[in-house]
């Protein structure tokens, strides 16, 4: 066996690494000695210094003993910070050691040693451990009793695909099986949690199919606003000759007294937007922070069901309508088609000024901030650190009050300016406000008259700033100034006919400068 | 020759003098003997060529030209600072003659293409140029005239607080010398005359003087030479050409008066060809304003006869152009001075 010191890691937990360094008289690893300052010189491959000396290779790998620790590793982590930034280079495999246990990784590109301190924090709180290379060779990242990291002074000589070297064991691994990210979630089942019941907030509804007509007319004598369509699932059985439809209601704000209702008839499930594209079932709650796992499509909707149930995806949503629409309708059969007026007289004047004013309501829908003039250069330095699905997300416009700043999947991203919640399509009011009188967001957009072309943004103040949508310019167009170029063609061209100066260079005339010279003779 | 062309060093070697000079080439066949070297030369004279008119070949070295460049040869030889010493001066004066001699026996071009290949040899005589190092360090100092400095003067720069100034000194402001200035400038001009493309070509010089010669007033008689010269002319900045273009053509009007017609049709075209592309420019430098305004008078006197081959709505145009120009002292001078030719 290839492997030196102690083949199960997870047996050895309890134990100190100062405890297994020898066993008897004899060293039972060898193979990892402790960087020093200074040190230049590293036996590992692919492991180098960072500017702190910190010993790091181009990865950054966490070994977890199971699935559910890895499900515990990413409940911990996504609880403080978005997956984003990790996504891109995040992998995780079933691996296979030499004795036959499986365990998992999870690799991830170590861009920093700030990056690997927290994985490496996370990591020891679930009781994994955190190892850095680059290729098939990783050591044990940097603890209390390594400042700088350690290095592998004696390299296993094996064709297995992984190669740990820890203070208290050298391993070998073989790789199993990926383990995909997204699959896993929906795997999860959600843990019952009834007080998702009881939050505020945007809720969707799905009907199945006989109920959704007299769900929707219900929600339409009771004037709750909301859109409606419906989806199709592929039939459950073979039996089945024809897909299944369900009603997909979205409803803004749901009355307390239809709580019972939508949680406790048989029919209907009641979702709560957790993340983009991505709902869990009231009642229940997902046991990972699925709003910062990036791995929902926006355009789509997956809904989350508990009791183990399947979840149910939506590719893309269906053409959704109001609520309203579906009013029934009633024909007059008496009367004349309209009563004509014969004068007319000024109205009485009722119209107040609106006014913006602050409000203890939950922030929701922050789509929008209005970054002011002076805190431009801020947002110019912000622009390095912004993720690239924020910066691919969101579009700009710069107008002489400042920059203004959009993204439909949240604006959080962007710690800067004021916020703003989209209350209407095109309309944004000022986060943590609202308007005063209470009017409906789409009296409200009525009233400003905008026309549809345009952005509207109220300043607590009460005033409304009027921005072209043609202004808005994808961010990640509008970051960049792109250095100025030259056309090394042409002056590679130019050098190649550039002539040559003509020197004149001096020789001897010789002791007989007008030996064998002669005239033309005739 | 090939270094006229392509540039880098040229060395002078042991004089030529006029029997070979004129002997060389006069079988008519050439052995090329560096065939790579005459590929790069006959692709720089194309390229020199181009610049004028479109062509795609140029011909074996002529005699002439051999023995323009034997000649020049020569007087690059006659300005050896070598010779500049007692006993030996002499013999430069004789190098000199020798040359001088060589280039009277070339005749002028025979036609436009004569003309042009001539020019693909000589266009870079007058930028022939000697470099001067003046070296001095703790203890001393010392010059090389065309040569390098030994390595062994230059060495420990900042120890030896070594300052090399290198000068570069034109084919007529070499010295010292061991012949006449003038008569050097006065070969080096019969030279040009050899070649009245180049001379066209390089007219805003200092030295020698610009000045109208048989071969050249052939040259731009032609319907074809005067294109060419136009485009030489075109190359060169503006001012400085209308300035030698006038004062030459001052003299030939007041001395050869019968001869003046090809330079003032020269004038007349590229005072209308100024006109239809950049009439702003057509009031220039106060020296050139004599050329621009013979040529002013050249070209209306040429829209305004009857049987001219303008457009009438672009004759017009360019008769205002010309007349809004033309109202200054030197203009009417040259004006007077052409209806008195004619």
């Amino acid at each position: 066996m290839q492997s030196r010191g102690v083949a199960n890691p997870w047996a050895l937990q309890p134990l100190r690494a100062s405890d297994l360094r020898y066993v008897g008289l004899y060293r039972v690893n060898p193979v990892l000695e402790r960087i020093a300052l200074h040190q230049t010189r590293l036996h590992t491959p692919g492991l180098g210094l960072d500017a702190k000396g910190v010993a790091l290779g181009a990865k950054g790998l966490v070994l977890l003993p199971s699935i559910d620790r890895l499900v515990a590793f990413l409940a911990v982590y996504t609880r403080e910070r978005s997956l984003e930034d990790l996504m891109p280079s995040l992998v995780m495999h079933v691996v296979r050691s030499k004795l036959g246990t499986r365990e998992i990784t999870l690799e991830v590109a170590a861009e920093s040693s700030d990056r690997m301190d927290r994985l490496a924090d996370t990591a020891r709180l679930v009781g994994g451990f955190t190892f850095t290379g680059t290729s098939r060779h990783f050591v044990q990242y940097r603890d209390a009793a390594a400042p700088f990291g350690y290095d592998a002074t004696e390299l296993l000589s094996t064709d297995a695909a992984l190669l740990l070297y820890h203070d208290r064991f050298s391993q070998t691994y073989d790789v199993e099986r990926p383990i995909g990210l997204r699959p896993l979630l929906l795997r999860l089942m959600p843990h019952v949690d009834p007080s998702t019941k009881e939050e505020p907030g945007l809720r969707i509804l799905v009907a199945e199919q006989g109920l959704g007509p007299a769900l929707v007319h219900y929600l339409v004598r009771s004037r709750v606003e909301g859109d409606v369509g419906v989806a199709e699932w592929p039939p459950e059985s073979a039996f089945d000759d024809a897909p299944v439809r369900r009603w997909v209601l979205r409803v803004p704000e749901l009355p307390d007294r239809m709580r019972e209702l939508v949680h406790g008839t048989p029919g209907i499930t009641a979702f709560v937007p957790v993340g983009t594209g991505v709902a869990v079932e009231a009642g229940y709650r997902h046991p990972i922070e699925l709003r910062a796992c990036p791995v929902f499509d926006a355009a789509g909707l997956v809904l989350v069901r508990g009791r183990g149930d399947e979840p149910w995806s939506i590719p893309k949503l269906p053409p959704m309508g109001t609520l309203s629409a579906f009013a029934r309708v009633e024909l007059r059969t008496a009367g004349g088609e309209a009563a004509v007026a014969t004068g007319a007289a000024p109205a009485e004047t009722v119209r107040v000024p609106l006014r913006v004013t602050p409000s203890s309501g939950p922030w929701r829908n922050v789509t929008a901030t209005w970054v002011a003039p002076q805190q431009l250069p801020l947002l110019r330095k912000l622009a390095y650190a912004l993720p690239h699905a924020t910066v691919a997300q969101a579009r700009i416009a710069i107008t002489t009050r400042g920059a203004f700043v959009r993204s439909a999947a949240g604006i959080e991203a962007v710690p800067l300016g004021t916020f703003y919640v989209e209350v209407h399509p095109g309309l944004y009011v000022p986060a943590g406000h609202e308007v005063t009188p209470a009017v409906a967001p789409e009296v409200l957009a009525r009233a400003l008259g905008a026309p549809a072309s345009q952005a509207l943004f109220l300043t607590t103040e009460g005033r409304a700033i009027a921005v072209e949508d043609a202004a808005f310019v994808p961010l990640e167009t509008a970051l960049l100034e792109a250095p100025a170029w030259e056309a090394v063609v042409a002056e590679a061209i130019e050098r190649a006919l550039d002539e040559e100066p003509l020197k004149l260079e001096v020789t001897s005339a010789g002791l007989m400068p007008l030996r064998g010279v002669e005239p033309q003779q005739g | 020759m090939a270094p006229l062309v392509l540039g880098g060093a040229l060395r002078a070697g042991h004089a030529i003098g006029t029997k070979a000079s004129l002997a060389l080439g006069a079988e008519g066949t050439v052995d090329v003997l560096d065939a790579a070297l005459y590929d790069r030369v006959q692709t720089a004279r194309v390229r020199r060529a181009r610049r004028l008119t479109p062509v795609d070949t140029v011909g074996l070295p002529s005699s002439a030209e051999w023995a323009m460049a034997a000649a020049l040869h020569d007087v690059l030889q006659s300005a050896n600072p070598g010779l500049d010493a007692a006993l030996r001066r002499a013999a430069a004066v004789r190098i000199l003659e020798l040359a001088h001699q060589t280039i009277e026996h070339v005749p002028p071009p025979a036609h436009t293409g004569e003309a042009l290949s001539r020019h693909t040899w000589m266009a870079r005589v007058l930028d022939l140029a000697r470099e001067d190092t003046s070296v001095s360090w703790w203890t001393g100092s010392r010059t090389f005239r065309g040569v390098s400095p030994p390595g062994r003067l230059t060495a420990w720069p900042h120890l030896r607080r070594v300052n090399v100034v290198t000068t570069p000194r034109p084919l007529l402001e070499l010295e010292p010398l061991a012949v006449d200035r003038e008569k050097l400038a006065a070969a080096v001009s019969l030279l040009l005359a050899r070649t009245p493309l180049t001379d066209l070509a390089t007219c805003a010089r200092t030295a020698p003087a610009f000045a109208w010669n048989e071969s050249a007033l052939a040259l731009v008689a032609t319907r074809a030479g005067r294109t060419l010269a136009l485009r030489a002319l075109a190359q060169a900045p503006a001012s400085p050409v209308d300035v030698a273009l006038g004062r030459a053509t001052r003299e030939l009007l007041t001395n050869r008066r019968a001869q003046a017609a090809p330079a003032i049709a020269l004038l007349a075209e590229r005072t209308l060809a100024l006109a239809q592309t950049a009439p702003g420019s057509l009031g220039g430098r106060p020296d050139g304003a004599f050329a621009r305004g013979i040529g002013a008078a050249a070209a209306l006197r040429m829209l305004r006869e009857s049987e001219s081959e303008w457009p009438e709505e672009e004759r017009r145009r360019l008769i205002t152009v010309l007349e809004s120009a033309g109202r200054t002292d030197a203009v009417r001078e040259a004006a007077a001075m052409l209806e008195g030719a004619s």
